[in-house]
């Protein structure tokens, strides 16, 4: 398991991690009821979230963080699990 | 308009016994409420409920010639009164004023050469009795539908709806896991499959010929082929072509009317359907309580505009739970869309106005490109040499997303990689994606039996060899008219919900010839560069409607999903439907994971249309498996009504059956 502290530089990144688990929960995770989220869950390799739902978590994204997502920043890098998108939130924050 | 079936045995010396064929008709009664006739004989039988339509007192099937063949018909051939003329002119006089005698004398004339020749829409059985050959048909874009199953002493049993071949007592209703993932693909199933194992569906434009106990040839007698020209097909064509079709579609001996949305295929069907009908023309609409689906207004301009005698049928979310069960019932199929329940109270409706024969608009989106995926391809096709078409994605799709929701790259994204470019079915990912949602609820057994055989993969396996030869458009328009037309909005959203309260749906866009000046008109003609679509149509209606009306966009039909089934009023057996014994009852969905939707539903979290798609999928199944599967499946009772017709086949024949 993911040492959640080891990669939270910055408190806030504690709350979107949080804020994010829980989104994915309650959207799409109803219909995985024995799956345990964490952190470092790639959403599509265990099929959690797929291309639709996507669109709709990085909506969700964008309208929580108020950030803006560019065409070039929709990668597995940036959207493909819960650290991820804790990590890109965070940089876009510093932008 | 009728419901046909009947029983072959490869035993020639066989009986196929009355109380079998009361049952049969029993279950198709729907079909044809006005009566039923039956013939009986050694090694065969046949049934026929009958919706008259043409000649009233004088058309009851089943009809047999002096040469002992024998018709049951289901539908229409407009073009029945030059057929019978050029029949007396070699000779052959009918018996009765009916399209179906003359269907029979054609093809006693011609054999299976006189398909081409009927302009129409129909399912029939065509019993040789001498060479004991029995040929099903059905029409060229599967209008009526007919399935067949094979009983366990190897008799052939055919009917119009598969609970005929159930009524038999000769085929049993079980689950078919490929036929269901076609319904949470496609939107419905995929001839020759059905939702039932070893039932079949006949495809559209195919025919089968079983003879002495053996199927000797299956083949397809007519598929949409695509030849675009560069030039031709003018509007004067058009115009004639569609006149034609839509007088032709008049022809009855009842009144005929139109149902009406306000979109511009209805309204021009209406509009010529106005100029050529000889009585104040009937209209009939569905209107929603809930504004988000209501398009009244634009219903009201069109009937005002023509003058029509409108009526409209107001539906509130109640009315879908209290019809769904049936709808499942008469459908006969697992749905994903709750749209069908208002065409069923339309078609009530209309019956208890005295209408039995509606003119209605569907195939104009098919053969004219109306539909968003249309637009999808061209923007896709565009994006190859500049990117900034895919901007224009935001536009379509619009009910995908949440009212007013702002789209972005994300959306772009979701279209643009929606199937890898050489995919034959790329045009269709983005319907499979969104309609996929269902199969999450899969119980893990399932989705394992299903992930080496899954719909779209037997798809591509089916697709016709002049299939690589299209553009990318005349692909996508052969897999709409194959895959959406044909299984679901013919089927489950048109003749099922009609033919449940005895109406027929008539279907002037549907006319081959329109279909094949649509299939070699130029591109630009039917959707050009800046997504003007239905062009040529559009001009058309221009000619007969006020221009408002003639360049007015498409709304989708849709109706609500979620509501009607989670209101504080909803009727009880929805949660006992979806409780975790009846989900384990049917075994195709995780109950766990249908806790989780429920929850959602009940508390108004579930607003998106995909959880719209995945409750109305989940709920029809336990529906529709609870009255054709389960423990507690529909009785078929003996119909106790005396027949119209009787035949006993072993007795010298006579022309129009023998009491």
């Amino acid at each position: 398991m993911t040492d959640v502290k080891a990669v939270s530089a910055d408190p806030r990144d504690d709350v979107v991690r949080k804020e994010i688990s829980e989104f994915i929960k309650e959207n799409f995770l109803y219909m995985r009821p024995d799956h345990v989220l964490q952190p470092d869950d790639d959403l599509t390799d265990f099929a959690l979230v797929d291309s639709l739902g996507f669109v709709e978590l990085v909506e969700e994204v964008q309208d929580r963080y108020g950030i803006d997502v560019q065409d070039v920043e929709i990668t597995e890098q940036n959207f493909s699990s819960v650290n991820a998108i804790v990590r890109f939130v965070g940089s876009k924050r510093a932008h | 308009m009728c419901g046909i079936g009947g029983i072959v045995r490869r035993d020639a010396a066989a009986a196929v016994d009355e109380p079998t064929l009361r049952r049969m008709a029993a279950a198709l009664r729907h079909r044809g409420p006005d009566g039923y006739g039956l013939a009986t004989g050694t090694g065969a039988g046949f049934v026929s409920t009958r919706l008259a339509i043409f000649d009233i007192p004088g058309g009851w099937q089943p009809i047999r010639t002096d040469s002992g063949s024998l018709i049951v018909y289901n539908g229409e051939v407009y073009n029945h009164p030059e057929l019978r003329v050029e029949l007396a002119r070699d000779g052959i006089i009918t018996a009765t004023l009916t399209d179906t005698e003359v269907v029979l004398q054609v093809l006693e004339r011609d054999g299976l050469a006189a398909l081409d020749r009927l302009n129409g829409q129909f399912a029939f059985a065509w019993w040789q009795p001498r060479e004991r050959r029995l040929t099903l048909v059905r029409d060229r874009f599967g209008v009526r539908p007919l399935h067949y199953a094979f009983a366990a002493d190897g008799s052939l049993v055919f009917a119009s709806e598969a609970k005929g071949l159930f009524a038999s007592g000769e085929i049993r209703a079980d689950p078919d896991l490929q036929g269901i993932d076609d319904v949470f693909t496609l939107w419905g199933p995929r001839a020759p499959r059905s939702p039932f194992a070893d039932v079949h569906q006949l495809g559209a434009g195919s025919l089968l010929v079983w003879e002495d106990g053996h199927v000797v040839a299956e083949r397809t007698w007519w598929r949409p082929e695509y030849a675009p020209a560069d030039t031709g097909g003018t509007a004067e064509e058009l115009d004639e072509l569609m006149r034609d079709s839509v007088r032709l579609r008049l022809r009855a001996d009842v009144p005929v009317g139109t149902y009406l949305s306000g979109g511009l295929d209805s309204s021009l069907l209406t509009a010529l359907a106005q100029d050529a009908s000889d009585h104040e023309l009937r209209t009939f609409s569905v209107a929603f309580r809930d504004e988000l689906f209501d398009e009244r207004v634009h219903q009201e301009e069109v009937a005002a505009a023509l003058g029509t005698h409108h009526h409209v049928l107001d539906i509130g979310t109640a009315d879908i739970a209290d019809a769904f069960a049936d709808v499942v019932y008469h459908a006969e199929t697992p749905l994903i869309r709750s749209a069908p329940v208002p065409l069923y109270l339309l078609a009530q409706a209309t019956r208890e106005h005295g209408i039995t024969v509606i003119a209605t608009g569907e195939g104009a989106d098919e053969l004219f490109w109306g539909y968003d995926l249309f637009k999808e391809l061209v923007l896709r096709q565009q994006a190859e040499h500049d990117e900034t078409a895919l901007e224009r994605l935001d536009a379509l799709y619009p009910y995908l997303s949440a009212p007013g929701a702002s789209r972005g790259p994300v959306w772009r994204r979701f279209f643009a990689e929606a199937g890898a470019a050489d995919d034959p079915l790329l045009s269709h990912q983005t319907r499979a994606a969104a309609t996929g949602a269902v199969k999450a609820f899969y119980r893990d057994e399932v989705a394992r039996e299903l992930i080496e055989d899954d719909s779209t993969q037997r798809l591509r396996a089916d697709l016709p060899a002049s299939f690589d030869g299209w553009g990318a458009l005349e692909r996508a328009a052969y897999l709409e008219v194959r895959t959406l037309l044909e299984p679901y909005l013919l089927a489950a959203q048109g003749d099922r919900v009609a033919m449940a309260h005895g109406v027929e749906g008539r279907y002037p866009f549907l006319d081959h010839r329109v279909f094949e000046y649509a299939a070699r008109l130029p591109q630009e003609r039917k959707l050009d560069a800046a997504l003007h679509d239905k062009i040529a149509l559009r001009e058309l209606a221009a000619t007969v409607l006020p221009s408002g009306i003639a360049q007015r966009p498409k709304q989708p039909y849709r109706a609500p999903a979620v509501a009607p089934f989670f209101a504080d009023d909803s009727p009880a057996w929805i949660e006992e439907a979806l409780a975790p014994d009846s989900l384990r009852d049917s075994g195709l969905f995780d109950d766990r994971s249908v806790a989780g939707l429920v929850r959602r539903c009940r508390s108004g979290r579930a607003t998106g249309m995909r959880e719209g798609m995945a409750l109305v999928g989940i709920l029809s199944t336990q529906l529709w498996h609870e009255q054709f599967c389960g423990a507690a499946r529909t009785a078929y009772p003996e119909e106790t009504a005396e027949p119209k017709v009787f035949i006993d086949m072993d007795v010298k024949s006579a022309l129009g059956g023998v009491t």
